[in-house]
């Protein structure tokens, strides 16, 4: 279903954190592919290791992590685990760009919004001074911005959370990139706001024909944007499906428990579903199934075997037993945790 | 961070471009002690840029050495004469220009030197910041004055380019900690990452986007340091190894007076009184510099 051959190959990534308290396998053989023109999601609780993987495709893992020898992110044709400092620094928001969380402080504040946004033609194009301050503005305009001549002249901190954004947005797309990630790119926004600049990024995805890959916890935005959903849990790839498919017929019961811990409208609920427990320690990933001791319906086989990525429908891959005995689906039991009674915060 | 209930073209008003040193300038202004230091600080420059308009005399001059020698403060000269019979108003006047020279361009020698040292350190981490910041710790074990006597005593008499050198030379270890410091905090801030994502080397990130983030403290630094070089100008000059005669510093102007110390009482109150207030005015504004960009 992909369109061949892919604009993003990742095989196997590991990415890993040498820290004190151990090893933490952040990204643990995470796979998947990016087409041209598509936008997909990866979804998953803080610490999936899905903001890692991201960081991976840019190369900007800090140390005490790196990315571990055998792990593969072909991108047009090139290895960027392999690249030279130079080659990596001319793909970065060139031909891959990436959108930050928080927009303030994504933001130098010591710099006119028009600057910083400028500053990606003049490393990227060696545009002059003049020249690309034009193109910045045409840019912010491009993005919704009213007045953008004016506003490009202002500092990060006279502008709202909405139009910060809006500027990440247009200094992500300045070079026109062949892939965006944009990582949580609406969570620091109020309801409304996330709404517009996702409708935003859809358009100008549309217009511009680039590539997303939208790193979420929210499963409305994987909803309203992407046509292809990645499920992470515990640093891999736990579910993998086309939207459509991902939320009508969930296969993995990490998914399912996501979708249950959605608040409905219009459904009396006295208290929010949760998923019982908290993700493992990156650094001690239980035996088997990961998400064994949170799971409904494991059974000894979930403790001895660590799923492989079943293939239970066309295009959908799911790392749950539950793809050879599916009956097991009818009975669940409490999980092994005990809950600790977490409510979504 | 206010006005984000709507994302609309009126969540702030509009103000005009505004460099570091304007809203600083801007926001001192507010308080009546700054103020008051800034009017003092001003004319001071002002006297010692206009020396050669002001000053009623020539300040090498010496008359004559037997019957104008160490005269009291008069009308035709309101600060005294000196041993030599030279004028000490005007000596004062000329020691403005000096004094304050000495003091600025040795800061800037200290501030090259601090901030690209810190800076390099700070960005850099790891054993090559652990190495650089135990050599800095050598230098900050000594106390300054110590270091420069070393220096300069039983050495040839100094010119003031190279006085203003060893001034210089010694006078950026503090502010290297500071600048250090700085850099490791905010190389991880969420800016720099972008920046990085966006393809920035590392040096067009530590020149374009860390050290434009430093403007506030360097300038704090740099107010108080220019104090105390002056300080320490006229320390070395009272002990005869500073400025060179025939030219005309505080600390010399006090040197020349010293050996009949409470006889000569005004060879030390005035270049004493114009040091004090200068060093005053300095630190008020570094103090008052360093709220307004705290504020922020």
């Amino acid at each position: 279903m992909t369109p061949s051959p892919p604009l993003l190959s990742i095989r196997d990534l590991k990415t890993y954190f040498y820290t004190e308290a151990g090893v933490a396998r952040a990204a643990d053989g995470v796979s998947f592919d990016i087409g041209a023109g598509e936008t997909v999601g990866i979804v998953g609780e803080s610490g999936c290791g899905k903001s890692v993987t991201a960081l991976s495709i840019l190369r900007l893992i800090q140390p005490p992590g790196r990315i571990e020898p055998g792990s593969r992110i072909e991108f047009e044709g090139r290895d960027i685990v392999t690249l030279g400092d130079e080659e990596i620094r001319d793909i970065r928001g060139n031909r891959i760009s990436m959108i930050f969380q928080e927009p303030m402080s994504a933001l130098n504040p010591v710099f006119t919004v028009g600057d910083q946004v400028a500053e990606v033609a003049r490393v990227h194009a060696g545009m002059s001074k003049k020249d690309a301050w034009d193109r910045a503005v045409e840019m912010l305009a491009l993005t919704g911005i009213p007045d953008a001549g004016e506003r490009a002249k202002q500092y990060p901190h006279q502008l709202s959370g909405g139009m910060r954004q809006r500027v990440l947005i247009a200094m992500a797309l300045m070079m026109k990139p062949a892939l965006v990630i944009a990582d949580e790119p609406t969570t620091a926004l109020d309801v409304t706001i996330q709404a517009q600049i996702l409708e935003l990024l859809v358009d100008l995805q549309k217009k511009i024909g680039t590539s997303i890959l939208m790193i979420t916890h929210d499963l409305g935005v994987i909803a309203e944007t992407t046509s292809r959903v990645i499920v992470m849990y515990a640093g891999e790839i736990v579910e993998q499906a086309a939207v459509d498919e991902l939320f009508t017929r969930p296969h993995h019961p990490y998914t399912e428990g996501l979708m249950h811990s959605m608040p409905h409208i219009g459904h009396d609920q006295e208290r929010l579903n949760v998923i019982p427990g908290t993700v493992p320690a990156p650094t001690d990933w239980p035996k088997g199934c990961r998400f064994r001791e949170r799971c409904p319906y494991s059974w000894d086989l979930c403790e001895r075997e660590h799923p492989p990525l079943y293939q239970v429908g066309a295009g959908h891959v799911s790392r749950c037993h539950l793809a050879i005995e599916p009956e097991r689906r009818g009975s669940p039991h409490t999980p092994l945790v005990v809950e600790e009674g977490v409510a979504a915060a | 961070m206010p006005g984000q209930i709507q994302d609309s073209a009126v969540a702030s008003i509009p103000r005009p471009r505004e460099s570091a040193f304007a809203i600083g300038l801007r926001r001192i202004l507010r308080t009546p002690s700054s103020r008051v230091a800034l009017v003092i600080l001003a004319t001071i420059i002002l006297v010692g840029l206009l020396a050669p308009f002001i000053a009623p005399y020539d300040p090498a001059a010496q008359p004559d050495i037997v019957g104008l020698k160490s005269l009291a403060p008069s009308l035709a000269h309101p600060f005294g004469t000196d041993p030599y019979s030279r004028d000490v108003l005007s000596r004062v006047i000329y020691g403005a220009r000096l004094s304050l020279a000495i003091g600025l361009l040795a800061t800037l020698v200290s501030l090259t030197l601090g901030v690209a040292y810190g800076a390099i350190a700070g960005y850099a981490g790891g054993v090559a910041d652990a190495v650089m910041m135990r050599v800095l710790d050598a230098f900050l074990a000594i106390p300054r004055l110590l270091l420069l006597l070393g220096i300069l005593v039983g050495g040839p008499q100094l010119s003031i380019g190279a006085l203003i050198l060893f001034l210089g030379l010694t006078g950026w270890f503090g502010l290297s900690r500071i600048v250090r410091g700085q850099v490791l905090a905010l190389k991880h801030a969420e800016f720099v990452t972008a920046a990085q994502a966006l393809g920035a080397s590392r040096r067009r990130i530590l020149v374009r986007h860390l050290l434009p983030n430093l403007v506030s403290p360097i300038v704090v630094a740099a107010t108080v340091g220019v104090a105390h070089v002056i300080v320490l100008e006229a320390g070395l000059s009272y002990l005869g190894i500073g400025v060179p005669q025939p030219l005309a510093s505080w600390g010399n102007i006090i040197y020349d007076g010293a050996d009949q110390g409470a006889d000569l009482w005004w060879m030390s109150l005035f270049p004493g009184l114009f040091m004090v207030l200068t060093v005053m005015t300095l630190n008020i504004l570094g103090e008052a510099l360093r709220d307004a960009y705290d504020r922020r």
